[in-house]
């Protein structure tokens, strides 16, 4: 339902024309031939009146007024015929409602969305560099003798892909490191896929601790081993996109007093360790190794209180509106970083009196903070109110930088997108950097700003093309995919295990991941290609989904890509099967209207009342296909349905798994399908390949995803940048090879009133 | 300030300002503490080491003792104190004397079999059962009439940055230590954060409004709607906040000595800033049960400020000959004796804000320790001195005991908040009862 509305943007609406009277002239007519002379067209204003017919007049209200009154002098206009020039005027442009309908779209003041928000912040505080999830990754491993990890007692140093292990009597590296008493150290990075609270789970029968995303206490210590718990859990919201440094200790030694000669006596024992998390829905698992890194990260500073979720009504997330719950959580959040802060100078300057230039350095260090917050270069009057003012009342520096930090966050300067100053280099950079990375600029793009840069169609052209290939950018672009294909917000999916025996949490969270790397080898891939998302017939599979999708792989294979004759590009991935049917069968419904609504743009009003589908088992012997035709066939469904249900037959040889299958009840499938295309023509489908190829192709699917794409970038209407700009768009889409990420920068250029403006190269 | 804590900030900000848990005072409370009984409190001081038994103990029994030199500073409440001698600690099992020591005081039971190797006996982890200052505080917490905002805070001074067994006395459950907060700028935090955050939100909403009229301004007209939204949004806020202040009849917060280092040397300071703000939260009701820990078992203060240079565990260990270092261990134990005779003396000058006597008269003190003597790694008579009111108990005495468990003295402070336990701790000490002869 998220593109239901959003979709019905585009084409532009066009005027509806009034019910064709059986006899006599329509409502338009008389119109035209009464009423315009004077009123103009569409009451615009005309000669005789200029003011333009508008009022809040019901239809018989108004019918009633314009036979009594029009037109001047005696003779007025029959009450029949007044009645149909008031219902075409009110429909048309009369009524408030056809004066919001009418309005052009305009580029609109919003605030940052939540998600904007939250990734502002973060950059606002920690140096998280930015990655991508790689197909082998893992964790660097130091294996001590003893109790200490120095350089000294070091005995091995490796990459692991993961912490998953069982050390038997003879330990980890046998000969090397008494097996009695050894210590390892693993460091790295974690990477979150989607934002959302996480657990980390570190399971092992020795004492273990965790250090998290760069705060000084273990986010989990169970140094002291005690008992016989081996289960240790913490919770930590993440933002998705970003890989937060960990570093997880595993000591077989005893602390405090030495006891090795007494402990030698004795065989030793073996011992378990393993990493695992519980992603946002997901099943307690190792933490695959894809989402695991080597390297050591910059912290991420994550704002932990919740928000009210942003409007999506109109198809993306966008900032519109201002409420209590959202102004009470940026609050909380200010109060919270405005905290973390003052813990900074707790820290680094004490609490007593300090001298005059270390309160220099202070405020010069919120200068540098409030720059980057509001993405500008400072006034002296906002120095002045932000900075020199609140030093200046509070002598307490822990105080000062609180209020520092308050106003900052609360300022609209900060909350809203660029109302700071005037339409210059800067408002440039950080239109790009929300729009590509839905955060603040990194001081490449603030220096290119400040050097004039990108005062040039090509300077801003260089800029967008780099931040296009930066991690950042696909972060922002799987979120589009996520929410493009329904899957944004993280669905539960359960199936009846009579009939899909294995196919569970564990399944879910592996084919979602499954899709991840598919997106990320296609739309993330070196050509960022468009076709080869909607075309490739690769999926992506480890051991365990290897079960139950073929492909022959061993039980503890990692993901790899395997070819597959009965894949045929994105929407026939598994897990989107799976996530657009029932408990037991497909719905060729759901997937329908996935293509119908997202892929081809098409506008489906609601079903004009509630319905339950019929259970499979009031008719047994007919197929999903032959069951939804007979519930859908009324004509009060059918005006829809038959744009929707030739469409989704065509994925039938697709279970409720996503599984092959070629006969439902005994009766082979029939995939076949069709579309009746806007330029009249009649498209014939045998199944998915041929339908998929023909949304790589259609213009129609091309212009749905460009604008989607447009209004999920800039949180604006595509309509409020000119009539030409979508088919420009879909131009330079065609002319780039289908290359998403060309697309995303061609949509920047398009979007930014300085890259319009300035000279072409 | 924590993240619950934070949350629970702005909650307390809008309708719910009438339930805010930290103003006292509030009629619906003052209501329901007129028809209950008078407050009950209890503060447990913990002192490492051990102590010199010849100048600690009174060598009378009953009410007609004399307070020797490690207990002088008590002399003003003498007759409200109560020593108990002959109290034993006789958990066995894990680790060794100083972990037991810390780790059973509060809670009658063994430790888990651990990693943690003392310098005698098995490894061991952390305790394997609830601390009695905990179990109190739960109880407490579940009747409208004794909750309050923390139910219970856990002090420290000095208490080494290192969690292990010999670090941690109090217990949330098996397993479950719970540190000390040693920095009084961060029990401060704790204590008066919420209002120091509402004090500086409010003081800089002047130049916020400013901020987003001037931003209103600069905009299209066609957009200046959702900043008049917001401006309505931060005129909202500044009246919630005037609507909770008003209703705040609660206490003044505390100023506190800026800039005291966690050094050593400071020690005095910083026990004197934990024992204020102790006395500033009963003050403000906002717990019922406080615990205080100075350093840790084996702790190694060393307490130039007394002149003595070596560390308080290395002259714990020296024997009863050396008379010197006996003179050193029993002015230490004057000085912790100091500190609780400071507290004593704070609460005693402190009114009830309901006018039912001084915070004393309401608030049992108890000072103990890890082990009985330093230099034998005894748990036997382990010092128990309590000091003031409010558990019923009748104090002005010396009792002796014949080496009774302590879980039975830990059943009797239970017992003295009505709290009717039939066992605390390892069930096999606690078969006769509560302590005899306390009240």
């Amino acid at each position: 339902m998220i593109f239901a509305i959003g979709a019905s943007q585009s084409p532009p609406p066009k005027p509806k024309k009034p019910p064709v009277a059986k006899v006599g002239k329509t409502g338009s007519e008389f119109f035209a031939s009464s009423c315009a002379p004077c009123h103009g067209v569409n009451g615009k204003g005309g000669a005789g009146f200029p003011k333009p017919l508008v009022g809040t007049r019901t239809v018989s209200e108004l019918s009633k007024f314009i036979s009594k009154t029009m037109p001047p002098g005696a003779v007025k206009t029959p009450p029949a015929q007044a009645q149909k020039i008031a219902e075409f005027m009110h429909e048309q442009f009369y009524s408030p409602l056809a004066q919001e309908r009418n309005r052009p779209a305009r580029v609109t003041l919003s605030r940052l969305t939540v998600r904007q928000f939250r990734n502002a912040v973060a950059d606002l505080v920690g140096d998280s560099k930015p990655v991508v999830p790689g197909p082998a990754g893992g964790l660097k491993g130091e294996y001590f003798k003893g109790r200490d990890m120095n350089g000294g007692s070091r005995a091995l140093e490796r990459t692991d892909a993961g912490v998953n292990f069982n050390f038997d009597a003879t330990g980890p590296v046998p000969g090397k490191v008494d097996a009695h008493n050894y210590t390892i150290r693993w460091q790295g990075s974690i990477f979150a896929p989607d934002t959302g609270d996480y657990e980390l789970i570190v399971q092992t029968d020795q004492a273990t601790r965790i250090y998290f995303n760069g705060v000084e206490k273990p986010l989990i210590d169970a140094w002291v081993k005690s008992g016989s718990d081996t289960d240790f859990r913490a919770h930590a919201v993440l933002l998705a996109g970003r890989a937060y440094p960990i570093q997880l200790e595993f000591s077989k030694a005893t602390q405090g007093v030495n006891d090795d000669a007494t402990r030698k006596k004795t065989p030793p024992t073996p011992a378990f360790v393993r990493l695992m998390w519980k992603r946002p829905k997901g099943p307690v698992e190792p933490i695959p190794a894809q989402y695991l890194f080597p390297a050591s990260n910059g912290p991420s500073y994550v704002v932990a209180s919740p928000f009210p979720a942003d409007d999506r009504s109109i198809g993306y997330e966008r900032g519109n509106n201002v409420t209590k719950p959202w102004d009470d959580a940026t609050t909380t959040a200010a109060l919270e970083l405005a905290d973390h802060f003052a813990a900074r100078v707790r820290a680094e300057v004490g609490t007593a009196t300090v001298p005059p230039a270390k309160v220099e350095e202070l405020k010069a260090n919120c200068r540098k903070f409030l720059e980057r917050a509001f993405r500008r270069p400072l006034t002296k009057e906002i120095d002045q109110t932000f900075i020199e003012k609140q030093f200046r009342v509070s002598p307490n520096l822990e105080t000062a930088v609180k209020r520092v930090v308050l106003l900052t966050l609360k300022s609209p300067r900060f909350l809203y997108r660029e109302v700071g100053g005037p339409q210059d280099p800067y408002t440039t950079a950080s239109e790009l950097s929300f729009g590509l990375w839905d955060s603040i600029p990194d001081a490449e793009l603030t220096r290119a700003a400040a050097s004039g840069e990108l005062s040039t169609r090509a300077g801003i052209q260089r800029q967008a093309e780099r931040m296009a290939n930066d991690p950042r950018s696909w972060t922002k672009l799987r979120d589009f995919l996520m929410l493009w294909l329904k899957v944004d917000e993280i669905p539960d999916i359960v199936k009846s295990q009579k009939r899909y025996p294995g196919f569970d949490d564990a399944t879910v969270n592996d084919l979602r991941t499954s899709l991840d790397l598919f997106l990320l080898s296609t739309a993330g891939g070196k050509n960022a290609s468009f076709r080869e998302m909607m075309l490739s017939d690769q999926q992506f599979l480890n051991g365990r989904l290897s079960k139950l999708y073929g492909g022959n792989l061993p039980p503890d294979a990692p993901f790899q890509a395997v070819k597959s004759p009965d894949r045929a590009g994105v929407l026939t991935q598994p897990y989107l099967m799976a996530r657009h049917a029932y408990l037991e069968g497909s719905s060729p419904i759901h997937r329908g209207v996935l293509i119908a609504r997202n892929m081809l743009g098409r506008v489906l009003a609601p079903p004009p009342e509630a319905f339950t589908p019929l259970p499979a088992s009031l008719h047994p012997t007919l197929t999903t296909r032959a069951r939804v035709a007979m519930q859908t066939k009324p004509a009060m469904c059918d005006s829809c349905h038959s744009l929707i249900n030739p469409l989704g037959f065509t994925l039938e040889r697709y279970d409720a798994i996503g599984r092959i299958r070629n006969a439902e009840n005994g009766k082979p499938i029939d995939a076949s399908g069709s579309y009746l295309a806007r330029n009249g023509a009649n498209v014939k489908f045998t199944g998915a390949a041929d339908m998929a190829k023909f949304l790589a192709d259609s213009d129609e699917t091309h212009a749905a995803f460009t604008e989607k794409l447009f209004q999920h970038l800039t949180k604006q209407p595509i309509r409020a940048y000119g009539a030409k700009t979508l088919p420009n768009l879909q131009a330079s889409f065609k002319k780039d090879q289908y290359n998403i990420r060309s697309l995303m920068v061609s949509i920047m250029m398009a979007s930014l009133p300085a890259a319009q403006k300035s000279p072409q190269p | 300030m924590n993240d619950s804590s934070r949350r629970e900030f702005l909650r307390n900000l809008g309708i719910g300002a009438a339930a805010l848990p930290f103003l006292t005072g509030l009629p619906s409370l003052a209501l329901a503490e007129s028809l209950a009984k008078p407050k009950q409190r209890l503060v447990i001081i913990f002192s490492p080491d051990g102590i010199v038994p010849n100048t600690f103990w009174p060598d009378a029994v009953g009410s007609n003792f004399v307070l020797k030199e490690s207990l002088k500073p008590l002399e003003p409440f003498k007759d409200r104190t109560l020593i108990l001698k002959g109290v034993c600690d006789r958990v066995k099992g894990d680790g060794d004397g100083h972990m037991r020591g810390i780790g059973c005081l509060l809670t009658g039971t063994e430790l888990f079999p651990g990693n943690v190797q003392g310098g005698s006996d098995t490894p061991a982890g952390w305790s394997s059962g609830i601390s009695i200052d905990q179990e109190l505080k739960n109880y407490l917490q579940k009747s409208l009439l004794t909750r309050t905002r923390f139910g219970s805070l856990e002090f420290g001074v000095m208490v080494p940055e290192h969690a292990d067994t010999w670090t941690r006395m109090v217990y949330a459950g098996p397993n479950k230590p719970v540190a000390p907060l040693d920095d009084p700028y961060q029990m401060f935090g704790k204590l008066y954060g919420q209002m120091k955050d509402q004090d500086i939100l409010r003081s800089v909403l002047d130049d916020l409004r400013g901020d987003l009229a001037k931003v209103k301004g600069s905009i299209a007209k066609a957009d200046r709607q959702l900043l008049e939204e917001h401006l309505d949004l931060v005129r909202g806020m500044e009246n919630e906040i005037q609507a909770s202040r008003k209703q705040d009849v609660g206490h003044k917060v505390p100023a506190l000595e800026p800039g005291v280092r966690r050094d050593n040397d400071n020690m005095p300071k910083i026990s004197k800033l934990q024992l204020d703000l102790m006395v500033s939260a009963f003050l403000a009701d906002s717990a019922r049960v406080a615990t205080l820990q100075y350093t840790n078992s084996v702790g190694q203060a060393r307490f130039t400020w007394l002149g003595i240079g070596e560390g308080q565990h290395d002259l714990s260990h020296e024997p009863d000959s050396n008379k010197a270092a006996q003179d050193k261990l029993t002015k230490i134990n004057h000085w912790y004796c100091e500190q609780v005779a400071y507290l004593a003396k704070r609460l005693s000058e402190t009114k009830e804000p309901d006018g039912s006597g001084t915070l004393l008269d309401n608030t049992t003190i108890i000072w103990t320790n890890e082990l009985g003597q330093g230099n034998t790694h005894t748990l036997d008579d382990i010092p128990f001195v309590l000091v003031g009111g409010g558990l019923g108990f009748k104090m002005g005495r010396s009792l002796r005991y014949d080496r009774v468990p302590h879980n039975r003295l830990l059943m009797a402070l239970a017992h003295g908040f009505g709290h009717r336990v039939t066992s605390f701790g390892n069930r096999d000490f606690c078969g006769a009862g509560i302590l005899s002869n306390l009240s």
